[in-house]
């Protein structure tokens, strides 16, 4: 019974890594940027989806059709203004660009919502099913079918659409790209805004589960990095793989040794990857 | 394909300058490519034959001199808009989106083109006509194609572009003789339907006998251009790019 306990956790926690991850990954893959300031994005994705319900009454799960094309403009503007200016610069110049991105986000953050951890708490609660006796709350049963949602979304477009296509040829080849007529910046401004999209998101159904504080952005962050290591970079199913990995030794390495160092087993996984396998899971060349 | 003016050039090139950074490849290239034939570009290893290429789709800005297609001024067009004017690059190398798919290579050749499902379909379809290979790997991605069916791919996708004027750099490079053969044989069909095809090749006895006319490429510069069978016979292009020893 505990098996099945930590295991539907692991699924639920795993496909919100995944979710918070993908964006992480698509805009390492494509841009070879590391974007320090996604977890920053995602806090403020999670305030977003807060200041929704606690202001107008809108759901989370309404929240995200809201918040959704209001990260893509943001991230959208971003990549434009900022970071093509210095996308062909050695990558520790962008490093540095979304690090300083990173500060300013989060002590704006800061000023306007304070350090206290807030919770988005629904009213009237949506209680949790229970089957047998393991119990899954309702929000966290949201917030796995919609984190699946986002991930498949994303997936589809990659590999269905013009704009997709394109985003992927970026990545594998950026010269025959431009042959195709590709305009390459403005392909980086789109993935950059998808990948706000998908951390906007991601901190939507975060909210829905934890509380929420500028401080724990550096958590998010080094979650997507996991996960990015574990399951390889440049694929939807390797961020999803990595995601469900981390949450399950999260989870596995709690119930053997306790909450506090089940954070750095993680860590622990993550620098025998980088030795052995980093290439992750499922890594290979090209976004799928 | 009914054009007015045929013999109209279709490249126009005058003092036409490029380079990498400090390093400057071409040293003022003029050459004129006319409509509906096809052109050879020979020379040895490191005459700026890639780069030329590179500079005529856009990849290298023109530093100086004039590029014009068709009579559209080009000098200081971006890669986009000197496709959209149909001139079309298949690169050194083939460089396909390896982890794609076959049919979404070509798809990407079709990028810019907003004629609809239709007209790109009816283009697939011509494209698998003229490479039925391709039509059988289609969901295959294109990493895990042979050498000679990824140069039929590249060219399928250089086709998606609709180019009035294709440009291939090395088509026989690491292929079979058999399956050179079969690319000749396309691009012969393809230039009785129309295109215009400028050719880079590193062997030269295939380049002048597929072609109309030639440009000779030495140290960033046109050093010889002339009717293709009347350069296979001279003999100092005999000498230096043939390897034969006159008697």
């Amino acid at each position: 019974m505990l098996a099945a306990q930590v295991l539907i956790n692991a699924l639920v926690l795993g496909c919100l890594y995944a979710c918070i991850a993908i964006g992480f990954s698509l805009v390492w893959g494509v841009l070879n940027v590391i974007n320090l300031a996604h977890g920053s994005f995602i806090v403020l994705g999670a305030y977003g989806a807060w200041w929704l319900y606690h202001a107008f009454g809108i759901a989370p799960w309404y929240a995200l059709a809201i918040v959704a094309p209001l990260f893509f403009v943001f991230g959208y503007a971003i990549q434009r203004s900022i970071l093509n200016q210095v996308i062909a610069a050695p990558v520790l110049v962008t490093l540095t660009m979304t690090f300083g991105l990173d500060l300013l986000l989060n002590n704006v953050m800061i000023y306007f919502f304070t350090a206290d951890f807030r919770k988005l708490t629904l009213s009237p609660p949506v209680g949790s099913l229970s089957f047998g006796g393991v119990v899954v709350p309702v929000d966290r049963l949201i917030a796995l079918v919609l984190a699946l949602a986002l991930t498949f979304a994303l997936y589809v477009i990659l590999r269905r659409s013009r704009t997709g296509r394109a985003i992927v040829a970026v990545r594998l080849d950026r010269d025959a790209a431009t042959l195709m007529g590709v305009d390459v910046k403005s392909i980086y401004a789109i993935a950059f805004g998808i990948g706000a999209v998908m951390a906007g998101c991601a901190g939507v159904l975060m909210a829905l589960i934890f509380p929420i504080s500028p401080l724990v952005s550096t958590a998010y962050l080094t979650k997507a990095f996991v996960v990015c290591v574990l399951g390889g970079l440049g694929s939807v199913s390797g961020a999803l793989a990595g995601g469900l990995l981390l949450a399950l030794i999260e989870g596995v390495g709690s119930v053997l040794f306790g909450p506090a160092l089940a954070t750095t087993l993680s860590f622990v996984l993550l620098i025998v990857f980088l030795v052995v396998r980093p290439q992750g899971l499922m890594g290979r060349k090209g976004f799928e | 394909m009914a054009k007015a003016g045929a013999r109209a050039p279709i490249l126009e090139l005058a003092g036409v300058t490029a380079g990498y950074g400090e390093i400057q490849v071409l040293w003022g290239i003029d050459m004129r490519v006319r409509a509906g034939e096809i052109t050879a570009l020979i020379g040895s290893n490191g005459a700026g034959k890639t780069t030329l290429m590179r500079t005529l789709s856009g990849l290298l800005p023109v530093r100086s001199g004039t590029y014009r297609a068709a009579g559209i001024d080009l000098s200081a067009a971006r890669a986009e808009t000197i496709l959209r004017a149909g001139i079309v690059h298949v690169p050194e190398g083939r460089r396909l989106f390896g982890a794609m798919s076959v049919e979404d290579n070509l798809l990407m050749g079709a990028y810019l083109r907003r004629g609809g499902r239709g007209e790109i379909g009816r283009d697939l379809d011509r494209v698998f006509h003229i490479f039925p290979k391709l039509y059988e790997r289609r969901t295959q991605a294109a990493a895990t194609l042979s050498g000679g069916e990824q140069q039929m791919c590249a060219i399928g996708r250089g086709l998606m572009s609709a180019p009035t004027l294709l440009m291939i750099d090395e088509l026989s490079l690491g292929l079979s003789p058999l399956l050179v053969e079969q690319l000749v044989a396309a691009l012969r069909q393809l230039n009785a339907e129309g295109v215009s095809i400028l050719l880079v090749e590193q062997d030269v006895t295939i380049a002048l006998d597929l072609s109309h006319s030639a440009f000779v490429m030495d140290m960033g510069r046109i050093v010889r251009s002339g009717v293709s069978s009347e350069l296979l016979s001279d003999p100092i292009i005999r000498d230096a790019y043939l390897g034969v020893i006159e008697d």
